[in-house]
C-alpha cells in the first residue's frame, strides 16, 4: 500500500457524511471508514486499481455521470452519493450485466455461500434475467496448475488474478484472451500456474471460477467451522484461518496481518495439513512399553530419569521449533534446572529456499523463541549431530519433524532410554524404547515467535485425540518424582510466566483477525 | 366507559343437574350409527383397512425417491441444499466428481436416516435439481434396526424416475 503518512488531509463528503481522509485514497476505502460499503468487484486492496467492473458506481459532485468509486480519489470538497436511485438502478444494470451468460452453476459451485456475486446480487439486485437468447459457452474444468482449476463461464473478467499474478506473485502467467463476452482468463503460452502463491487467486477470485482442486467438493462452505491460528510450515508465521468439518480439516486461507504476512500466504502453507492426516501416534508405542497406558510409560519413563540423574549419567536431549514457546519453556527448566540435563540441540526441518515475498529459509515455526528460551537459560545448544554422539546414556527428542530422522532412529534404537515424542509413527518410534503421542501443529494451543520477533498465539484447531497429550504436559508428568517442579493446569499460565520474564511480548499483535474470503459480507 | 356484556348463565335446574337426559341423547346417536352399520351400511366413516386402501392424496409427503437422468444416474449434484434445509439433519452426503462439464458433481453417498426425518419436506422445496421428491406413494416401512431404517442412494433410486426439469434453466 502507498505511504499516506506525508500526504495532505483533505475533507470530503460521503452520504452527507462529513470525513477526513488522506488525499488521493480512493473512495471505496474512505467510504469503509465510517461503514458504508460501496460493491465492487475488481477493486482489491492488495492489488493495483482496474477499474473494469463498474459495480462500484458512485454519484458525485463534480461529474456528470456516475464514477467507479475505486478510480475516484478523495480531494477537498468531493461530495459522493452512494444510494441514490440511480446509482442503486446502476447496480442492478451492471449486475444484469455480468450475469448476462453466468451459468449459475452454484448448486456445484464451490465458492456458493461466499461468493460475492450471490451476495451482491441477493443484496443489491435480486432483478430477473431478461436473457432471450442461448447463453455463451466457454471453457469449464481447466486445469490451470497442480493447486487450481478454472470455469471461464463463471469468470466475471475482473482481473485479479491476472493482477495478483503479475504484482505480487511476480508469475504473470495469467492474461486474459478474446474480447466482448467471449472473454476469459488464459494461461500464456506454456506456462502453467504453478507458483508457491498460486492459491491466493482462489481467495482473491471473487466469484468461483478459479477454484481451489485441494477442497474441491469437499464441503460447503457454510458447514465449516473456523480456527484463527498460525501457520507452521516456516518462520513467517503467516496468520491462518483453518476451516474443518465433521472434525476434518478441510482447507486453510490466510487471515489479514499487516506486520507478518499482509493479506496472503503460500500454497505450501495451505496444504500442509495433509502431513498429519496419516501415520499418526496416538496411543503410546515404543519396544519397552509393552501394553503400558500412558501414565504407565510416563511413570516408568521418569523413575529411569531419576535413577540416570543420581548416578550423574543424564540424557542428552533434541529439542524441536516446532514446539511452542510454553512447551520449550517447561521441557528446558525441568531438564535444565531440575534434570541437570548438559547437552541440548535443536533439530527441525533443514533449511529451505526463501523468497523475498513472503516464505523464508528456516521451514520451522518457532526457532527463535526455542533460542530465546535456551539463550534465557545460558544454554549454548550442540548441533543434533553432536548430540547423537553424546547419547549414549540415553536421549529424548521432541517433535516429529527432523532433517536428522534417519539418524536419530538409528541412534534410538540402540538406546535403554530413549524416549520420543511425536505426532507421527515414524520409524524412530517404532524404535524408541518409549514413544509418546503428542498433538500435531493443528492441535497445539501456546505461542510461536517468528523470525521477526512476533510472538503470535496458536489455536488447536482440533483436540488432541486419545492418549496424546500436549508437550508441556507430558514432560511435566516426566518430572512429578522431581523435588521444587512448577505444575501447571492450563497453557495459559505459562504463557503469564513467559509474558513476566519478558521473553516474549503478546501485546504487540497487530492481528486484525479479518480474512480475504468474506469480504463482500462485510 | 367500559362496555360491559352482560351474560345470561343458565340456572341448573333439577333435570340439567343429572345428566341423564345429555346422556341418552348422546347414546342415541352411537345407537343410530351402530344399526346402520350393521344393516344399511351407509354414511360409514371408517375403511376395512388393509383389505381395502384409501388412496393418497396428491400431495402426499411419503418415502423419498431420487430422480434420475437419461443415463439412469441420479440427477442430484451433491450440492446440500437438502441437507441445508433440512430441520432434523438427517440427510448424509458425500460428493465425488463426474467427467462431464456440466455435471461434475454426484452422491457417492446419499443416506436418510428415517429415524430421524420428520416428512416435513423441506428438502424437496429446498432441490434445485428436481433431484429429490416424495411423491412416492409409499410410506416408509419400520424396520427392526437403526440400520435398517438408513435409506441410501440405492434405495432412493429405485423408486425414483425420470425428470424433465432443464439444468441451468431456459437458456443455458
Ligand atoms: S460464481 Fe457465484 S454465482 Fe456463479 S455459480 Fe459460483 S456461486 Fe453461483
Ligand atoms: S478468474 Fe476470477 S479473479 Fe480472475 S478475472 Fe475471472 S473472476 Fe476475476
Ligand atoms: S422430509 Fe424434512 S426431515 Fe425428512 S429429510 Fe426432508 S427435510 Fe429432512
Ligand atoms: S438439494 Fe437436490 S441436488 Fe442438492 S443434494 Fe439435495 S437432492 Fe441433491
Ligand atoms: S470495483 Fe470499481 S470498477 Fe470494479
Amino acid at each position: 500500500m502507498p505511504d499516506t503518512e506525508e500526504k495532505k488531509l483533505v475533507t470530503m463528503k460521503i452520504d452527507g457524511q462529513e470525513i477526513t481522509v488522506p488525499e488521493g485514497m480512493n473512495v471505496i476505502d474512505a467510504a469503509e471508514q465510517i461503514g458504508i460499503y460501496i460493491p465492487r468487484f475488481c477493486y482489491h486492496p492488495a492489488l493495483s486499481v482496474a477499474g473494469n467492473c463498474r459495480m462500484c458506481l458512485v454519484e458525485t459532485n463534480q461529474a456528470r455521470k456516475p464514477v467507479p468509486a475505486c478510480r475516484e480519489g478523495a480531494r477537498e470538497g468531493l461530495e459522493v452519493t452512494t444510494n441514490s436511485d440511480r446509482i442503486k438502478e446502476a447496480r442492478k444494470d451492471v449486475l444484469e450485466f455480468i450475469l448476462l451468460d453466468h451459468p449459475v452453476d452454484c448448486p456445484i459451485c464451490d465458492k456458493a455461500g461466499e461468493c460475492m456475486l450471490q451476495e451482491q446480487y441477493s443484496k443489491f439486485s435480486l432483478r430477473p434475467s431478461s436473457l432471450s437468447m442461448p447463453k455463451v459457452h466457454k471453457p469449464k474444468v481447466k486445469v490451470m496448475g497442480p493447486t487450481v482449476l478454472y470455469d471461464a463461464e463463471r469468470c466475471i473478467n475482473c482481473t485479479r488474478c491476472v493482477r495478483f499474478m503479475a504484482e505480487i506473485a511476480k508469475d504473470p502467467v495469467l492474461t486474459q484472451v478474446h474480447r466482448g463476452d467471449h472473454a476469459y482468463i488464459d494461461l500464456a503460452p506454456d506456462k502453467v500456474l504453478n507458483s508457491p502463491y498460486s492459491m491466493n487467486v482462489v481467495d482473491l477470485c471473487p466469484v468461483g471460477a478459479l477454484t481451489s482442486r485441494d477442497f474441491r467438493f469437499k464441503a460447503r462452505v457454510w458447514f465449516l467451522e473456523s480456527t484463527d491460528t498460525v501457520c507452521s510450515e516456516c518462520s513467517r508465521g503467516c496468520n491462518i484461518r483453518v476451516d474443518t468439518y465433521k472434525g476434518e480439516i478441510k482447507r486453510i486461507v490466510p487471515r489479514e496481518n499487516p506486520d507478518v504476512n499482509g493479506m496472503f500466504m503460500c500454497d505450501h502453507g495451505r496444504l500442509a495439513y495433509h502431513e498429519y492426516e496419516n501415520d499418526r501416534l496416538f496411543t503410546v508405542a515404543g519396544t519397552r512399553t509393552g501394553d503400558m497406558n500412558y501414565t504407565q510409560a510416563v511413570n516408568r519413563i521418569s523413575l529411569q530419569l531419576l535413577q540416570m540423574i543420581k548416578s550423574g549419567m543424564p540424557p542428552v536431549v533434541i529439542l524441536s521449533p516446532f514446539m511452542t514457546n510454553e512447551d520449550a519453556w517447561v521441557a528446558i527448566f525441568s531438564l535444565k534446572v531440575l534434570a541437570n540435563v548438559n547437552v541440548f540441540a535443536i533439530g527441525g526441518n533443514a533449511q529451505g529456499e526463501g523468497d523475498d515475498i513472503l516464505i523464508r529459509e528456516d521451514k520451522n515455526p518457532n526457532t527463535r523463541g526455542l533460542m530465546t528460551i535456551l539463550k534465557h537459560f545460558g544454554i549454548q545448544p550442540v548441533s543434533v549431530k553432536e548430540a547423537i554422539e553424546q547419547a549414549d546414556n540415553g536421549m529424548i527428542v521432541f517433535g516429529t519433524r527432523h532433517a536428522w530422522i534417519d539418524e536419530i532412529a538409528k541412534k534410538i534404537g540402540t538406546l535403554d532410554f530413549g524416549v520420543i515424542l511425536s505426532a507421527k509413527a515414524t520409524p524412530a518410534t517404532t524404535k524408541a524404547a518409549f514413544a509418546l503421542p503428542v498433538p500435531s501443529p493443528y492441535e497445539t494451543t501456546g505461542t510461536w515467535t517468528n523470525e521477526f520477533g512476533i510472538t503470535q498465539r496458536v489455536q488447536a484447531v482440533l483436540q488432541p485425540q486419545q492418549e496424546a497429550r500436549p508437550i508441556w504436559q507430558i514432560v511435566q508428568d516426566m518430572h512429578r518424582g522431581f523435588a521444587r517442579m512448577q505444575t501447571f493446569t492450563r497453557v495459559e499460565e505459562i504463557t503469564d510466566i513467559l509474558m513476566d520474564k519478558g521473553l516474549i511480548a503478546l501485546d504487540d499483535l497487530t492481528n486484525t483477525g479479518d480474512d480475504i474470503t468474506v469480504e463482500a459480507g462485510k | 366507559m367500559v362496555k360491559v356484556k352482560v351474560i345470561e348463565r343458565p340456572v341448573p335446574t333439577v333435570s340439567t343437574e343429572i345428566y341423564l337426559k345429555e346422556v341418552l341423547k348422546g347414546m342415541g346417536v352411537s345407537a343410530k350409527h351402530f344399526f346402520q352399520g350393521i344393516t344399511t351400511q351407509k354414511n360409514l366413516v371408517t375403511t376395512q383397512y388393509p383389505e381395502e386402501k384409501r388412496p393418497y392424496p396428491k400431495r402426499f409427503r411419503g418415502h423419498h425417491r431420487l430422480m434420475k437422468r437419461e443415463d439412469g444416474s441420479a440427477r442430484c449434484v451433491a450440492c446440500y441444499m437438502c441437507a441445508t434445509a433440512c430441520p432434523s439433519h438427517c440427510i448424509t452426503i458425500e460428493a465425488g466428481e463426474r467427467e462431464e462439464p456440466y455435471i461434475q458433481k454426484y452422491p457417492r453417498k446419499f443416506e436418510i436416516d428415517y429415524l430421524k426425518c420428520v416428512f416435513c419436506g423441506f428438502c424437496v422445496d429446498a432441490c434445485p435439481q428436481d433431484a429429490i421428491r416424495m411423491d412416492s406413494d409409499k410410506h416408509r416401512i419400520p424396520a427392526y434396526t437403526r440400520q435398517d431404517e438408513m435409506a441410501g442412494n440405492i434405495d432412493l433410486l429405485k423408486l425414483g424416475g425420470l425428470s424433465q426439469a432443464r439444468q441451468g434453466g431456459k437458456w443455458s
